[in-house]
Order: structure tokens, then sequence, then C-alpha cells
């Protein structure tokens, strides 16, 4: 059981970094959003990890699907707001949103 | 030996979603590394997570990434950075040692175990999590207002888009000529109308 916690953890730290990654170096928009589903889904399996381990599975589970609900709607907003600066950039470059800039 | 596979097909496909330059493959890589996650959630007896998984975010999120791309599709196409890309491999193999190292340490460091939990999950999440349904109920009007507002089509966008022919449905002044066909048969009795017409308009 302990050893597993810690297998799970170790594959949820390389969730996160891939994730980071992607939001640190990608342009795309939408693979910004990858970036963040990716994040999302190590935080989730470490939910379960650590509620498999602890015994309370129960709990987790209520607590995934609270993330899976917020990450939707996170999701759906982002997604309509690139649908939106696309139509007025003709691109899904994010360094061509300089309108704000300074 | 199963939950190593998985959590290795997890991992190679978010990271095939991340580095693939075709979006809509790339959302579709996406959507099996949750397919991945949901059967580990399955082999770790989390049921309902695992249904969640699948149907939520495999189902609804991957849907919504497809029409998405879609819609942006043609004049989208970004070119990303080959630097970053050639990096990846010593990016990720630099995270594995470090995470390695780490994960060593803590081998003596494990969570403490409680009771085991009395109910089901619905006493749980019912009784116990009242609260995050509340929040979930919010985040999700919040999403929808959100993506209303966002394709609210402004008076300006609505007069633009309006052909000339559409004006008479919307309610406004039709043009001289089709007003004048509108009211009346084109084909039966013309020429007696309109010989008839004059008279009318004396009695008037």
């Amino acid at each position: 059981m302990n050893n597993m916690w810690i297998l799970n953890m170790g594959f949820v730290a390389l969730l996160i970094g891939v994730g980071l990654y992607c939001l640190l170096t990608m342009r795309n928009a939408v693979k910004l959003l990858i970036g963040i589903e990716v994040i999302a889904k190590g935080v989730t399996l470490a939910l379960v990890a650590g509620g498999f381990a602890r015994n309370s599975l129960m709990l987790a589970q209520c607590l995934v699907i609270t993330v899976i609900v917020v990450d939707v709607a996170v999701i759906a907003t982002a997604l309509a707001l690139i649908i939106n600066i696309n139509r007025h950039t003709k691109s899904l470059d994010v360094r061509k949103l300089t309108k704000l800039k300074g | 030996m199963l939950h190593l596979s998985l959590l290795i097909g997890l991992v190679a496909f978010s990271i095939l979603a991340v580095l693939i330059r075709d979006l809509l493959k790339s959302a579709i890589s996406l959507a099996v590394a949750s397919v991945f996650l949901a059967v580990l959630f399955f082999e770790m007896n989390a049921v309902y997570a695992g249904v969640f998984e699948v149907s939520v975010v495999a189902g609804l999120i991957t849907v919504l990434f497809i029409t998405a791309i879609a819609l942006t599709r043609g004049d989208g196409d970004v070119v990303e950075s080959r630097r970053h890309l050639a990096v990846f491999p010593l990016f990720f193999l630099a995270l594995a040692v470090i995470d390695i190292l780490v994960m060593k340490r803590l081998l003596g460091r494990i969570p403490a175990m409680v009771n085991p939990e009395s109910g089901t999950f619905a006493d749980v999440l019912w009784n116990q999590r009242t609260f995050d349904l509340v929040g979930q109920i919010g985040a999700i009007f919040a999403g929808v207002l959100a993506v209303l507002a966002l394709f609210r089509r402004g008076e300006k966008d609505a007069g633009h888009e309006s052909p000339r022919g559409d004006a008479p449905l919307a309610g406004g002044q039709p043009p001289a000529g089709d007003a004048a066909l509108m009211g009346r048969q084109p084909h039966t009795g013309d020429a007696a109308l309109m010989g008839r017409q004059p008279q009318g308009g004396s009695h008037e």
C-alpha cells in the first residue's frame, strides 16, 4: 500500500511537470488548455491515491467530482474565449494578444 | 504490474497530447489519457470517480475541444518553437531523476491511516460535503453565464449581418416593390385589378 502511494505520487509529479512545461513553452492557446487539463489529471490522481492510501476513498471521490466539475466550467469558458479571440485576431498565437500591453 | 503499465500509459499519452502538432490528434490523445486514468480509478476501487472521468473528461471535454478546434481551424495554425520541443526529453529526464530522488526520501513519511469510513458514497456526498455540491452548482452556472456572455451578439453585429431581404420578417419597412407584390395575388386577375384601381381611389 505504501509503495503504491509513492509510485502514484511519482507519476503525479511527472504529470504536473509535463503540464507546467506545456504552459511555459507553448504558444498555441488550445495547447495551453491541454496543459491545464494534464495538470488537472495529476491533481485528480493525487486525490484518489491519497484517499486509497488513507483508507478514505469516499471523501477523495467527492473531491475528485468537485475538481472535475470546476474543470469543465473553466475549460468551457476558456474555449469560448479562445473562439472569440480567434475571430478578432485570426490566430491562436498567444503572442499576438498584445492589445493591453503598455 | 497492471497499475504501473496504466500509469505509464497515462503519462505517455499526456506527453503525446502536449507534443503533437495537430490539435485534433492532441485532443484525442488527451481523451485516451483520460481513459487510462479512469481505468486506474476503477482499479483503485474509486468507481464513481472513474465513471465521472470517462463520461465528463474523456467525453464532454473532448467534444468541447474538438468543437473549438473545428471552429478555429484554417486560420489558427501556430508554429511552435523547435527549440522547446527538442529540449523536452532533457527536461523530462531531469524531472524524472529529481522525482525519483524526492520520492525515495518520502518513503518513510507515509500518510497516516484513518478509521474506515462508514456509510455509502451517497451519505458522504450529500451529508458531509453538502457545501461542495452548492459550490459545484455555482461553478456550473458561472460557466454557462460566461459562455452565454462570450457568444452574445452585439447590436452592431446583428444589424450588419442582416440581409436586405430579411427586413419584412424583422418588422422593418419593406422595399416598395416587395410591398406591392405582398398585397395581392401575382397571377390571377392582375389586369382587372389594374383596371379597377383608379375607381377605388376615386371613391375614397
